[in-house]
């Protein structure tokens, strides 16, 4: 029985239990707790039908029923590859600071217990189908990271955390107030409130207050992954917290902000996605430049990351803010890559810090590689995941979300973002070079990393080849959750835009938006789908001729066809599909509203 | 065995040899590595030839084999499979990879025998094969570039090699960047090509591609092929993206051999031969190669001829030659083209081995204002060299004769604008010549230097203290640097049948194609470039071929002749090596600093892009990031800044226990709330 509350309350059930044992072995609990978790997530994953309904191990339970808040909670296609994400670096960094110094910290069992809430919070913002359940694990997760940063960080800890408290409290804020006048706006009179996710998309909220909507929702995930220019939090944050908590925080919680766009904005705000989705695009392109020219002006090993992510979500946002299957599907993808790259690419720091008697300074380093060959060859591995070669999965990440953005922005947006690719190649490189090669530096002792250094190192670049030789079972789920996330901001975009994406995917015609949050397979979707996924292999000129797909005679216009009669049909007003007599594309839902705009 | 199951074979023999070599570092001995590596490449090659056997038992309508093992990404509209085409293109060009890289692996056994990095440079040097045939067998666009991006990688991981030299770093860094501008051409050409074609598969592409373009192609196939162009100059050197090129002969020997001469900067020739389908739709693109190609082989000859570095020398003669290629494909001489690349292949790679064994002798140094005289001490190295020189420079009958002559017939019989290809292109060989020659004479002719004097009583010279030329550095002695315990030909056996077998291919390979009279290259071909013959192709006439040879002959001969005057004679009749070339050099003063300075593009570069982007980081972060990002958007939240301190300070002060167990009884009475309403 895969009941998702065991996976969501696993980690901070036994960070409850760290506090119980002595403060020697909390360490291994925590350990326990999230190989447990991982385990778990692993069997959701195998277990997971990416042709089958769009939630699955569904569950329903009222929560506060006063207010409407349900306890609602799904594996989607959006999130199921987040989960194991999730899983796989907190499983990391418990296990990395069992291991090190903060693991025998007579403190360690607070961290045990805040990364175990973290985790927690973490999976519950995945899961979570609910708004209002949303935005409170949304927050919660950050609130451990403050606490670990203030009592075990290095240097300027406690200015640092008072930043990133600031910060994310204002988009934290933000996003409270509008989650909730969502729910409320979008609740017909006479109806009872709702916040469930699908309930909110198919009432649809008053396109005249999307706009500011949207921009509450965009404020507090771009705070969170952050965005030029709202990063200042970001150096000393990063600065000031541990490594292995770093990790996480750098290729976990940054991903929870690119998701929430996904699964939130963009369903139940597609009006406002599309008037504002500019000024995010535009950010986006300007984090990618700006921080990438930071990441290689910096001598901070550990900022050249810091920014390298925000360049590297820069990418994600760009991808997800194309309102298209392949650029959403591909920054689902990076978001997996970069999160397994960040965790070699942080423990390399540490260990090169190590070397470097504690300074991560670049100048100090140098020659690293030097009697290291197999730390050597992992951590160029990771920088090359880093800079997203070809070959590496995040090649193919990137490639989407360039066509993405190419297809559903615009052309000089995807070319003026494909410089940050080759200022990626700078910076890490940059990073590899000074660290590990050149002469041996000031203050560093190169030597081999020890077995259990290799051993954890060794972890990133396992997966790393492994998602670089198959990366389809990533995006296998993608095409369809992603197809059914961007719909209606697609719509909203204009009827050009749904035309290019049917153009470019005949296979997706159909895909619908659940009309109910239940197990129960999409209306007319998956099988239409499938066939039409077919029907995508053999196109050659753009034609959506083949099968789940049909075409208008009259206009030439791919319209849908009703499986079960094989005609096509005319209600089904949750998916994809264009009217034959106008040209248009068709979403009632958004129509009445958004027409006005 | 079908062509396309050996090919998978062949493909994947060098990486499994890379990660035994990589996983086993610690256990090999001896030249255990050396022997691991080769015999991988060796089997690669050997299974090549199955592959090749059994596609010529097929009938020639059937030789263009997709076979593809898994979807590699499938989403959104963009269907990338696992996926190799066999056709006769790819078969000469994995014949070139796998048989050169055989024998440049052999040479390595014996060359690199000294270095600390020994059993890492097999390793390396078999990745770099494993990619380079990831590339050739790409069926589709996606795992070209791919390809296109490991090879990448496994040039920077040998530049940089030596890897505590910062000059080798610096110019593994400068190659990788460059060529990644390269792959993000390549990368947006293919974003905008898939846009029209719906697919990146190559035989589905060019199997429409007149439908979806025209016959005479439009804007966006013309933009398309300029984008892809972007990644096929950046790989391949031409201007403005060589200047990687030089830099990296800080590698070892082999490595510029295999990698910057015989097979890598060659992809980007391989590349257009390949997307050929497309190139005839596009006047412009095509326009665009030639001219590119012709400047190319022009400067990079003028350069050439001033440059005191050996090895660097070559690097601008392969640029120079490859600029021929590029010039030929582009004008639609695929089969001189490719022709010619397999037998740069040979006579290149022999060139960089024979510079290898005298670098060697000279304890590493490669400056030839310090050479002369090796005739005598090293008689196997200067025959070698001398048949390189020979087949580089156009004479008959070593195999460049044959192959170059035929692209500028080709480009001549086109007429018009074309003659002024034409005459580049043998501008460009009287000045391959000339600097070709210049080498041989200074290296090995007139009174020998110390070095070769020591050589000829019998030992190799050691030098007391290794500097790094460039820089004056003192060599790091623990990872290694050219020639730390060096290995000569004469010496070598395994140097001597690797350079003894290229040698003959340099010699006998134009019987791959004398026009007219023996064609079994361009026989073998002509199913990859079927589109080619329905008309695009063009077929020089007797006449043209002719003129084309005679003028071949007398242009090198003439160029060879030109060399000797300047450096040869001057420096047997006792007046100095440079007695003449300085009177040259101070008579035409303005160019002699134009092409030492290499036409002034690193600097150029330098100007336009490395310095406005450092400029903007150093702005970014001590002006931007601390009054704009750190102040005002900060500052506008000073006052909760403050009051939030406070908070934490207490928080500091030993509270956190408290808030902790805020956090949890908080936690639990949610938890609770839950289980009661639930």
């Amino acid at each position: 029985m895969l009941h998702l509350s065991i996976l969501l309350w696993l980690p901070a059930a036994f960070g409850l239990l760290g506090l119980l044992v002595p403060s020697r072995s909390a360490r291994w609990v925590g350990v326990l707790g999230a190989v447990l978790a991982l385990a778990f997530s692993i069997v959701l994953v195998l277990d997971f039908d990416a042709s089958g309904a769009p939630f699955q191990h569904v569950t329903d339970a009222s929560w506060i029923s006063a207010l409407g808040v349900r306890y609602q909670l799904a594996i989607t296609g959006l999130n199921v590859w987040l989960v194991l994400l999730t899983t796989v670096g907190f499983a990391f960094s418990m296990i990395w600071i069992a291991v090190s110094e903060l693991g025998r910290d007579p403190r360690a069992k607070h961290v045990v217990l805040h990364l175990g809430i973290a985790q927690s919070a973490v999976l519950g913002a995945l899961l979570a189908q609910d708004l209002i359940l949303f935005v409170a694990y949304f927050d919660l997760m950050l609130i451990p990271f403050f606490f670990i940063t203030a009592q075990f960080g290095n240097g300027d800890r406690v200015p640092a955390t008072i930043k990133m408290i600031v910060y994310t409290l204002v988009g934290s804020l933000l996003m409270l107030v509008a989650a909730i006048a969502v729910g409320v706006l979008a609740t017909p009179s006479g109806e009872t409130v709702s916040y469930n996710l699908v309930e909110i998309a198919n009432r649809g909220v008053p396109g005249g207050s999307q706009g500011w909507l949207f921009a509450c929702f965009a404020a507090a995930f771009l705070v969170k992954m952050p965005a030029f220019p709202i990063h200042g939090w970001l150096a000393d944050g990063y600065r000031a917290m541990p490594l292995p908590v770093l990790a996480v925080f750098s290729g976990v919680l940054s991903k929870v902000a690119v998701y929430g766009f996904l699964q939130i904005a963009l369903p139940i705000l597609p009006q406002g996605t599309a008037d504002l989705r500019w000024v995010v695009l535009i950010l986006a392109v300007l984090s990618i430049l700006y921080a990438s020219t930071l990441a290689f002006t910096t001598f901070n090993a550990r900022l050249v990351l810091a920014y390298s992510s925000v360049a590297q979500l820069g990418f994600i946002t760009l991808g997800v803010m194309s309102l298209r299957p392949d650029g959403a599907s591909g920054a689902l993808l990076q978001s997996v890559n970069h999160g397994v790259a960040v965790f070699g690419a942080f423990l390399a720091v540490a260990i090169l810090g190590r070397r470097a008697g504690g300074s991560e300074d670049l100048r100090d380093m140098g020659g690293a590689a030097t009697k290291a060959p197999i730390f050597a060859v992992l951590f160029v591995v990771v920088s090359y995941a880093v800079l997203a070669m070809p070959g590496t999965a995040n090649f193919v990440g990137e490639f989407l979300i360039l066509r993405g953005a190419w297809e559903g922005t615009a052309p000089a947006l995807a070319i003026v973002a494909s410089l940050g690719v080759a200022l990626a190649a700078v910076y890490a490189l940059r990073l590899f070079i000074r660290s590990s090669h050149n002469r041996v530096g000031p203050t560093i002792e190169p030597r081999e990393g020890s077995r259990v250094e290799l051993a954890l190192m060794a972890v990133p670049v396992v997966l790393i080849a492994a998602l670089a030789l198959h990366p389809q079972q990533t995006v296998d789920a993608a095409d369809r959750a992603t197809a059914r996330s961007v719909v209606r901001a697609a719509n909203a975009v204009g009827p050009g835009h749904v035309q290019k994406i049917l153009e470019a995917d005949p296979g997706i015609v159909g895909v619908g938006v659940p009309q109910t949050f239940s197990e129960a397979p999409a209306p007319t979707g998956a099988q239409t789908a499938a066939t039409g996924g077919s029907g995508a292999t053999e196109t050659t000129g753009g034609a959506a001729g083949q099968g789940g797909a049909a075409v208008d005679p009259n206009t030439g216009q791919p319209v849908q066809v009703d499986p079960s009669t094989g005609q096509p049909s005319t209600g089904g007003a949750q998916t994809i599909q264009i009217d034959p007599s106008t040209g248009q594309p068709v979403d009632p839902s958004v129509q009445p509203e958004g027409a006005g705009r | 065995m079908s062509p396309a199951e050996a090919a998978w074979i062949v493909l994947v023999l060098p990486l499994i040899g890379a990660i035994v070599l990589g996983l086993g570092f610690k256990s090999w001995r001896g030249i255990g590595a050396g022997i691991v590596g080769t015999a991988s490449v060796g089997l690669a090659f050997v299974f090549t030839l199955v592959s090749l056997i059994s596609m010529l038992g097929r009938e020639e309508g059937q030789r263009q084999i997709a076979s593809s093992l898994y979807d590699y990404v499938k989403v959104g509209g963009v269907d990338v499979r696992m996926e190799i085409l066999v056709d006769p293109l790819s078969l000469v060009m994995l014949l070139v990879v796998t048989g050169v890289s055989t024998l440049i692996h052999l040479y390595s056994v014996a060359y690199m025998r000294g270095d600390n990095g020994y059993t890492r440079f097999f390793a390396y040097l078999n990745f770099f094969v494993f990619s380079m045939l990831v590339l050739v067998l790409a069926g589709n666009f996606v795992i070209l570039i791919v390809g296109w991006g490991l090879v990448g990688a496994a040039s920077y991981m040998l530049i940089s090699f030596w890897y505590r030299r910062g000059t080798a770093t610096t110019a593994g860094i400068k190659a990788f960047v460059i060529n990644v501008v390269g792959d993000i051409g390549l990368v947006l050409g293919v974003i905008l090509l898939l846009r029209h074609t719906g697919t990146v598969d190559f035989l589905e592409t060019f199997a429409t591609a007149k439908e979806t373009f025209g016959e005479g192609g439009d804007g966006s196939l013309t933009a398309g092929l300029l984008l892809v162009m972007v990644g096929a100059f950046a790989k391949s050197a031409q201007i403005p993206l060589h200047t990687w090129l030089p830099d990296a002969m800080e590698g070892p020997t082999p490595v510029s051999s295999l990698i910057h001469a015989a097979t890598m900067v060659t992809a980007g020739v391989y590349l257009l031969a390949r997307l050929h389908p497309l190139m005839e739709l596009s006047q412009t693109a095509q326009t665009v190669g030639m001219v590119v190609g012709a400047v190319t082989l022009l400067v990079a000859g003028t350069i050439g001829l001033v440059q005191t570095d050996l090895k660097r020398v070559i690097a601008y003669s392969t640029m120079s030659q490859i600029g021929y290629m590029i010039m030929g494909v582009s004008a639609g001489a695929y089969f001189a083209s490719m022709f010619h690349l397999a037998t740069h292949a040979f006579f290149k790679a022999l060139l960089f081995m024979a510079a290898g064994s005298v670098i060697a002798a000279m304890a590493s140094e490669q400056n030839l204002d310090k050479m002369g005289g090796f005739k005598k001490a090293m008689p196997f190295t200067y025959a070698a060299f001398v048949i390189g020189g020979l087949a580089l420079a156009g004479i008959p009958p070593f195999s460049g004769f044959f192959s170059k002559d035929e692209i500028l017939a080709v480009i001549g019989e086109q007429g018009g604008a074309y003659w002024i290809l034409y005459a580049a292109g043998y501008l460009g060989a009287f000045l391959t010549a000339v600097y070709t020659w210049r080498m041989i004479f200074r290296a090995f002719w007139g009174p020998p230097v110390a070095e070769a004097k020591e050589l000829e009583e019998g030992h190799l010279h050691h030098a007391a203290e290794h500097r790094n030329p460039a820089t004056g550095e003192v060599e790091d002695t623990g990872v290694g640097f050219p020639g730390p315990d060096h290995h000569i030909a004469e010496r070598a056996p395994a140097m001597k049948l690797a350079m003894g077998t290229l040698a003959l291919l340099a010699i006998f390979g134009g019987l791959l194609g004398i026009p007219k009279v023996l064609t079994p290259l361009e026989h073998f071909l002509e199913p990859s470039f079927e589109s080619a013959l329905e008309g695009h192709a063009v077929h020089p006439g007797g006449g043209i071929i002719v003129v084309g040879l005679i003028l071949g002959t007398v242009v090198g001969l003439l160029g060879i002749y030109v060399a000797y005057v300047i450096w040869a004679k001057p420096a047997m009749d006792g007046r100095g090596a440079t007695a003449v070339s300085s009177q040259w050099q101070a008579r035409f003063a303005p160019l002699h600093r134009l092409f030492l300075n290499k036409w002034y593009f690193d600097e150029l570069i330098d100007l336009v892009i490395v310095r406005p982007v450092r400029w903007f980081g150093r702005f970014a972060h001590d002006t931007f990031e601390r009054l704009v990002v750190g102040g005002a958007i900060v500052g506008g939240s000073t006052g909760a800044v403050r009051g939030a301190s406070a908070v934490v300070r207490r928080l500091q002060g030993g509270y956190l226990r408290t808030y902790s167990a805020v956090v949890l009884v908080g936690l639990a009475a949610l938890l609770v709330y839950f289980l009661l309403q639930g």
